[in-house]
């Protein structure tokens, strides 16, 4: 494969993973956008780990990912049923904090960053291959935990709230339960996000995980469709492979043809391209030619 | 019959000078043993997104220096072209776009900036490709060596001297330094210390500047509280013009007495200052007064493209990388033959890390490891716009 496609594939994972880690506690109504600053947190974990103690791999992911879960989960005891706005602002205060923090800890390598963190095979080539599988095994076991709870009675239950709060409490819905595992949930896959992207950069620095990544994914969730997981996994490699072939002048138009989609996108379809009632309609035209054959 | 032999000679004549000159080309290109017919070398900028500014005057030096050395017959020969390549400033763009160049490049200007070396500079060393990273500091591209060339030396080594030099200059006893936690800023704020303690100055508790601090105000007093008789600055340009704006009027006079870091040399400094940073001292690792044919060249034709605007700091580092890379061609035979596409950009690497009195646009400079030792400093009074010398220090 070439190099060129490997970033292109490695970096598309983890767009998919970020850009559903801010779905899933959509399904509640909720913009969770601490799951940028999980992922620093965790791609900081990973490289201290793997450079200081010669963490394995695999460790490091687990570890990467649970450590993830469980600052969501620490965070979402105050924040699982919080209005939407609420969960935005703590979203965006746990970015700003990790990067202060990150940048004034002279151990997490300060404003510089930490450099040469270790390949996990040994050489380039089957680093790259191993990586990239990895993260495509990720991306198929989290979009199939994520379809499995749309179709759960979890799942309808995140739609009852997510239609109408109070409505799914007189159903009986626990609002703050389910708030919390999910924001707990997105967090783990925020984390695991970063310790994949730790290994893929292999050098990390306060100023990758800004709010240009919650600017990305928002634009890849709500153009490509937040109402089923279709949407982030199509829109995801689409929006990001974008600027990569856009001519050198249309270039410094990029953010504003990312806006103008966005806006277009909200206007025309505000629940994005790719929406439930269309992946129903897809299912059961396949369903009635499988039937068929 | 006359007239048709008269036609017949001259169209002879033109046809065999033709001739000759074509084969005096390709013996020119033959005795160097040039196999390409143009130098590609791609320049991973920032052409859009924050800093895209910067990015236009780093560009526009590299092909500045690309169009004189080809008004002079190229490279070997061959004439020399600067392929802009984008990064957007974005770490992952950057990645893509460096895979796109290790397999053909036989050698890469860039990134710029931090977050993008650090992203795609390792594909490089992976691929053994060498960047010139010739905007950051040394602290960034020395993980990176060999493979990576400093335009500095280290920190720590660099600008203590400049900082002894304006302290004992004006007599500074107590200072205080407004530092923001940026990239290399902290790095440099901590060879100024070095360089104040050098010079017996008491140096106070650091006040640190949010990247996105909108008022100033707090800091201002947090400093002054302090008692500080001088002042440092390693901020962002704007924020430094703005800082002093507000010491002045609140009564601050020695403005000697207020030295500004050399990453603030940036047109927000003089644009949001104006008249009110007039005597303000700056450090700087170029000379705009500088008197040689080459530098009023540059220097004009910067002026003419840019509204009259001055060349920045970091505006000749490009330019001066073209040629680094042309004498490194020339000088180790370099064919830019596919086959020998490994090696040739090994020699090329070996070259510029040890380069002796390379002819810079300011100065000469030799290289030792990847970066330079002897490369001058400058420090500068600020008068209406305009940057007047008064030390230039040269490391020992």
């Amino acid at each position: 494969m070439s190099l060129p496609l490997y970033y292109f594939l490695a970096i598309a994972a983890i767009y998919i993973l970020m850009s559903w880690s801010i779905y899933i506690p959509y399904r509640v109504g909720q913009l969770h956008f601490m799951t940028v600053a999980n992922m620093a947190i965790s791609a900081y974990f990973a490289a201290l780990m793997a450079i200081n103690f010669s963490w394995p791999f695999w460790l490091v992911l687990i570890a990467g990912t649970l450590l993830g879960a469980l600052i969501g989960f620490l965070v979402s005891l105050a924040i699982g049923d919080a209005p939407c706005f609420a969960v935005v602002i703590v979203g965006f205060t746990f970015i700003y904090l990790t990067k202060t923090i990150i940048e004034n800890v002279e151990a997490f390598g300060g404003p510089l960053g930490i450099f040469s963190i270790p390949k996990v095979m040994q050489t380039s080539s089957s680093n790259r291959v191993f990586l990239l599988i990895t993260a495509y095994a990720l991306v198929l076991l989290t979009g199939y935990l994520i379809k499995r709870f749309d179709r759960s009675r979890l799942g309808r239950a995140a739609s009852a709230i997510f239609i109408d709060r109070d409505l799914a409490v007189s159903f009986g819905v626990d609002v703050k339960k389910m708030g919390m595992f999910l924001q707990s949930w997105a967090s783990a896959v925020g984390g695991m996000s970063g310790v994949l992207y730790a290994f893929i950069m292999q050098s990390i620095s306060p100023n990758h995980f800004t709010f240009h990544i919650v600017g990305i994914c928002m634009t890849m969730l709500f153009v490509g469709g937040y109402s089923t997981i279709w949407g982030a996994l199509l829109a995801a490699p689409i929006l990001w492979g974008f600027p990569l072939i856009l001519p050198e002048v249309l270039q410094s138009w990029n953010i504003v043809i990312y806006g103008v989609l966005l806006i277009v996108v909200l206007v025309i379809k505000p629940e994005g391209i790719i929406t439930r009632p269309m992946i129903k309609k897809l299912e059961s035209i396949l369903l009635r030619k499988k039937k068929l054959v | 019959m006359k007239k048709l032999l008269t036609i017949m000679f001259v169209l002879l004549l033109t046809v065999s000078f033709a001739w000759a000159k074509g084969d005096q080309e390709v013996s020119d290109t033959e005795s160097t043993g040039v196999v390409a017919t143009e130098w590609e070398i791609p320049f991973l900028n920032c052409l859009t997104g924050p800093i895209a500014s910067i990015g236009e005057y780093l560009q526009w030096g590299a092909e500045y220096a690309a169009e004189q050395i080809n008004a002079a017959g190229g490279i070997s020969g061959v004439p020399v072209k600067i392929v802009r390549v984008d990064t957007g400033m974005s770490p992952e763009k950057g990645t893509v776009e460096m895979s796109k160049l290790v397999a053909d490049a036989l050698v890469v200007m860039g990134p710029v900036p931090e977050p993008v070396i650090m992203a795609a500079v390792p594909i490089a060393v992976d691929e053994g490709l060498y960047s010139f990273t010739a905007t950051t500091s040394f602290e960034y591209a020395a993980e990176y060596f060999p493979w990576a060339i400093s335009w500095f030396s280290p920190t720590d080594e660099k600008l203590p001297p400049i900082v002894t030099a304006w302290a004992e200059k004006v007599e500074a006893k107590k200072v205080v330094q407004f530092v923001e936690n940026y990239g290399a800023w902290p790095g440099m704020a901590r060879a100024h210390v070095i360089g104040l303690e050098k010079a017996g100055v008491t140096v106070l508790e650091d006040v640190e500047v949010p990247t996105d601090a909108v008022s100033l105000g707090p800091l201002i007093v947090k400093a002054l509280a302090q008692n500080p008789d001088a002042i440092v600055f390693s901020c962002n340009a704007e924020k430094v013009a703005k800082i002093i704006i507000e010491l002045k009027n609140r009564g601050w006079e020695d403005m000697n007495k207020m030295l500004v870091f050399s990453s603030a040399d940036d047109a927000a400094l003089y644009t949001t200052g104006g008249d009110k940073i007039n005597g303000v001292m700056i450090y700087n690792y170029n000379d705009p007064n500088l008197d040689t044919d080459r530098w009023n060249d540059f220097r004009q034709a910067f002026k003419d493209d840019h509204e009259g605007i001055e060349p920045f700091s970091l505006s000749p580092n490009y330019y001066d990388a073209v040629y680094m890379i042309k004498r490194a061609i020339e000088e180790t035979g370099v064919t830019g033959d596919p086959k020998k596409l490994a090696e040739e950009r090994i020699l090329i690497r070996d070259f510029c890390n040890d380069v002796k009195n390379f002819e810079g646009l300011q100065y000469d400079w030799s290289n030792k490891g990847g970066y330079p030792a002897d490369k001058p400093l400058f420090l500068f009074e600020i008068q209406g716009g305009e940057k007047v010398l008064i030390a230039k220090i040269i490391p020992e």
